[in-house]
C-alpha cells in the first residue's frame, strides 16, 4: 500500500507540504530549545558537581537546648534566669581517621580531599576583603575538583603542602588590587594576620566563587587557624555522580557529622532545571500536537474524500487492514521525513549556536563559545515525538476508513 | 459455478424485502443479464451475489462451497483472483495513470511486473493504445469506463459483474463496452453478469433475468 500512499500524498503537495512544515519546525525546535537548555545544564551542573564534591562531610551544627544542660554535673542546683541557647558548632570532624578508612575501603569512592574551610578577611595595604579559604592537599584536591581547569595564571600544584602560598580568584585579586607573586596578609579574625605569597589565580565563571575564595596548603590552613591537625571537611568524589544522594543517606545513618550531597547542597538549582524542562517539553509538545491536529484533519478529510477509492480497492479484494495502511503509511511517512528533516535542522541550528560567542566564563565551553548539548538522546527524543504524534494522528481517521463497507458507499451513491 | 438459493434481503426501516427468495445457477462461461424496473432489486442481488453485500437470508454457493463458510481473507481473495467490477461510475484512481489503475489488483496480489505485459494488451484490447500513462481526468468517459473493463479483467478472473456498464456512456460507447464484454466472455469463457436497464444491451447476453418486485419472472 505503500505506493498507494505516497501517490496520494503526491497529489496533494501543499497541505503535505504544510503538515511536513509543522512537525519539521515541531522537532527541529525541540532539539534547538533542548541543545541550549541542556547544554546550560551540563555547564551548571559540570560547575556544581566538579568544582565542588559529589558529597561533603563536615562538622555538625547543634542547636543548644536546655535538656541538653540537664546532664552537666550539679545541674539539679542551677537554675537558669535566662537559659542557654545558640548553636553548638564542632569545629572540627570528630574522628577524622574513621571516616579515611572508611572512604579507602570503598570501591564507589573515586577520591576524597581532607579540608580546613575557614571564613578569613584578606588584606592588602589599605583593602580589605571578607572570604574564605579551603586548605587541601593539593595533589588529593585536584582529583576530587577540576578547579585545574580553571586555572588563568600559574598551577594548582604551586600551592605546595607548606610554605603560605595562595591561589586566589581573578575577581578577589581584582577587588584587593593585587597581583601575581604580591603578598597578601589572611586573618581568621582571631590571632596574627598571616602573609600569603600569590602563586596562581582561577576563574570559574561563578562571581560567588571568583570573588570570595582561595586555596592554600593544608597545613598553612591549620596553622593560621590554630588548630594543628584538625580537618574541618572532607570533600569526596565518587565514581559516578548520581550515586552521591544514595551514597549521603548512606554514610548519615552512621555519621555524628553532616553529610551532605551535591544534589541536596544544590536542591534549589536543580529544581530550576525541573521547571526548565516542564517548559522545553510542554512548548515543543504543543507545537507538535499542532501538527499531529494537522494530520488528523488532512487524513479525516481524506479518508472521506477517498470513500469511492476505498470502495473500488474493498472490491478488488484489498482488505480492511489494506485500507487502514493505505491512510496509516501518509501519516508515519509525515511523521518520519517531517522528522528526520526536523532533527537535521534542529542540528544545523545548534551548531550555529554553538559558536556564537560568548561572556568568557559565563555558559561558555572551550573558546568562549555558547555551550550547547549534542546528546543523542535529544534527538532520539525529537524523533519519538514526531513518530508518536504521526502515528496516535494517523490511526484514528485510518481506522475510520477501514471500517467503511464497500456496499455502504455504493448504495451512499458517491461518485 | 454459482448458485444462489431461497435469498431474501430486507433493510431496516424497509417493510417489505428487496429480494424475495432468489434461487438461480449461473454456469461457468454464462453471459448474463439482470434487468428489471427500479427498485425491483436487480442491483442488490448482483452485489449480493459477488460477495460485496451479505443476504438477510439464504446461502451463496462458489464452486459447491458455501460463501458462509469462507474465511474473511479467503473472500478478500477470492475477490481479487476470481472476480472482476465494473461499476456505472468508472472509479478509477485519480493519482494514477491509466496503467497503474489497471494494475491496482495485480499489486494486491504482488504481480504487478508478471501482468504488466498483459495489462499493456489488455489497454489495447479496449482500444487506449498509446495512452498508457495518462491520467483519469485526462480520458473521455468513454475511455475511463473502458480503462475500468480492461482493470477488471488483469487478474483474468472467471467471473465479471457490472452494474450498469453503459448506464453513464452514449450508445456508441455502450456498444463498444457490450461487444469488449462478449469478446472476453467467448474467447476467454469469461462469466459475465450485468445489470442493465436497456433493452437492446439486455438482448446480447445469451440469458436474460428479469426481476419484478424482487422476484424472479
Amino acid at each position: 500500500m505503500m505506493f498507494l500512499s505516497i501517490r496520494q500524498l503526491m497529489a496533494r503537495k501543499k497541505q503535505s507540504l504544510l503538515i511536513l512544515l509543522g512537525i519539521v519546525i515541531g522537532s527541529s525546535a525541540y532539539v534547538a530549545i533542548s541543545g541550549m537548555m541542556l547544554g546550560f545544564q551540563t555547564y551548571m551542573l559540570d560547575q556544581l558537581v566538579n568544582n565542588e564534591a559529589h558529597i561533603r562531610i563536615s562538622a555538625r551544627e547543634e542547636i543548644l537546648t536546655i535538656a541538653e544542660m540537664a546532664s552537666y554535673p550539679e545541674a539539679s542546683h542551677v537554675f537558669w534566669q535566662i537559659p542557654p541557647s545558640g548553636r553548638k558548632d564542632s569545629t572540627r570532624i570528630e574522628y577524622p581517621l574513621g571516616w579515611f578508612k572508611k572512604l579507602d575501603s570503598d570501591k564507589d569512592v573515586a577520591a576524597y580531599s581532607p579540608q580546613v574551610v575557614a571564613q578569613v578577611i584578606f588584606n592588602k595595604n589599605k583593602i580589605t576583603r571578607v572570604g574564605r579559604i579551603i586548605g587541601s592537599q593539593y595533589e588529593r584536591q585536584i582529583k576530587v575538583t577540576n578547579i585545574e581547569n580553571y586555572m588563568k595564571a600559574g598551577t594548582f600544584k604551586a600551592m605546595g603542602n607548606s610554605g603560605n602560598r595562595i591561589i586566589m580568584g581573578t575577581k578577589l585579586m581584582e577587588l584587593l588590587g593585587t597581583r601575581l607573586q604580591e603578598t597578601i596578609l589572611v586573618s581568621t579574625g582571631h590571632g596574627i594576620p598571616q602573609p600569603f605569597k600569590i602563586v596562581g589565580a582561577f576563574e570559574t565563571g561563578i562571581k560567588t566563587i571568583d570573588e570570595g575564595t582561595s586555596f592554600i596548603s593544608l597545613a598553612d590552613a591549620q596553622k593560621l587557624r590554630g588548630t594543628p591537625s584538625e580537618i574541618t571537611d572532607i570533600a569526596v568524589k565518587l565514581f559516578d555522580s548520581n550515586w552521591a544522594e544514595e551514597k549521603s543517606t548512606l554514610w548519615k545513618n552512621n555519621a555524628r557529622d553532616k553529610v551532605l550531597s551535591w544534589q541536596e547542597s544544590s536542591a534549589a538549582i536543580l529544581s530550576v532545571f525541573k521547571t526548565q524542562d516542564i517548559v522545553r517539553n510542554s512548548m515543543t509538545i504543543s507545537i507538535i500536537l499542532v501538527a499531529g491536529f494537522g494530520i488528523y484533519n488532512i487524513l479525516s478529510i481524506l479518508v472521506n474524500q477517498k470513500r469511492r477509492d476505498i470502495a473500488i480497492l474493498r472490491s478488488m479484494g484489498f482488505s480492511p487492514k489494506d485500507i487502514v495502511q493505505l491512510f496509516f503509511n501518509q501519516g508515519m511517512l509525515l511523521g518520519l521525513i517531517g522528522g528526520a528533516i526536523g532533527l537535521i535542522l534542529g542540528f544545523i541550528i545548534c551548531t550555529i549556536m554553538s559558536h556564537i560567542e560568548v561572556v568568557p566564563g559565563r555558559m561558555s565551553g572551550p573558546g568562549n563559545y555558547m555551550i550547547i548539548s549534542f546528546n543523542i538522546f535529544i534527538y532520539i527524543k525529537a524523533f519519538s515525538i514526531a513518530i508518536f504524534t504521526a502515528i496516535i494522528s494517523s490511526i484514528i481517521p485510518a481506522m475510520a476508513g477501514g471500517k467503511l463497507e464497500p456496499m455502504q458507499i455504493i448504495r451512499s451513491g458517491d461518485q | 459455478m454459482i448458485e444462489i438459493k431461497n435469498i431474501i434481503k430486507s433493510f431496516p426501516n424497509t417493510p417489505t424485502p428487496v429480494l424475495k427468495g432468489i434461487t438461480l445457477k449461473i454456469e461457468d462461461g454464462d453471459f448474463v443479464s439482470l434487468v428489471g424496473k427500479s427498485g425491483s432489486g436487480k442491483s442488490t442481488l448482483l452485489y449480493i451475489i459477488s460477495t460485496l453485500d451479505t443476504p438477510s437470508e439464504g446461502e451463496i454457493f462458489y464452486d459447491s462451497k458455501n460463501l458462509k463458510d469462507f474465511r474473511p481473507e479467503e473472500i478478500y481473495q477470492l475477490r481479487n483472483r476470481n472476480i472482476g467490477f465494473v461499476f456505472q461510475f468508472h472509479y478509477l484512481l485519480t493519482e494514477l495513470t491509466a496503467i497503474e489503475n489497471i494494475l491496482l489488483p495485480a499489486r494486491k496480489a504482488n504481480e504487478v511486473e508478471k501482468r504488466r505485459d498483459f495489462a499493456m494488451n489488455l489497454l489495447n484490447t479496449v482500444g487506449l493504445e498509446g495512452k498508457a500513462h495518462r491520467y483519469p481526468g485526462e480520458l473521455s468517459g468513454g475511455e475511463q469506463q473502458r480503462l475500468a473493463i480492461a482493470r477488471a479483467l488483469v487478474m483474468e478472473p472467471k467471473y465479471i459483474f457490472a452494474d450498469e456498464p453503459t448506464g453513464n456512456l452514449d450508445s456508441a460507447n455502450g456498444k463498444i463496452i457490450m461487444d469488449l464484454f462478449k469478446k472476453f466472455n467467448q474467447e476467454k469463457g469469461t462469466t459475465i453478469i450485468y445489470v442493465t436497464h436497456d433493452v437492446d444491451f439486455a438482448e446480447i447476453a445469451k440469458r436474460k433475468i428479469n426481476l419484478i418486485d424482487g422476484k424472479l419472472v
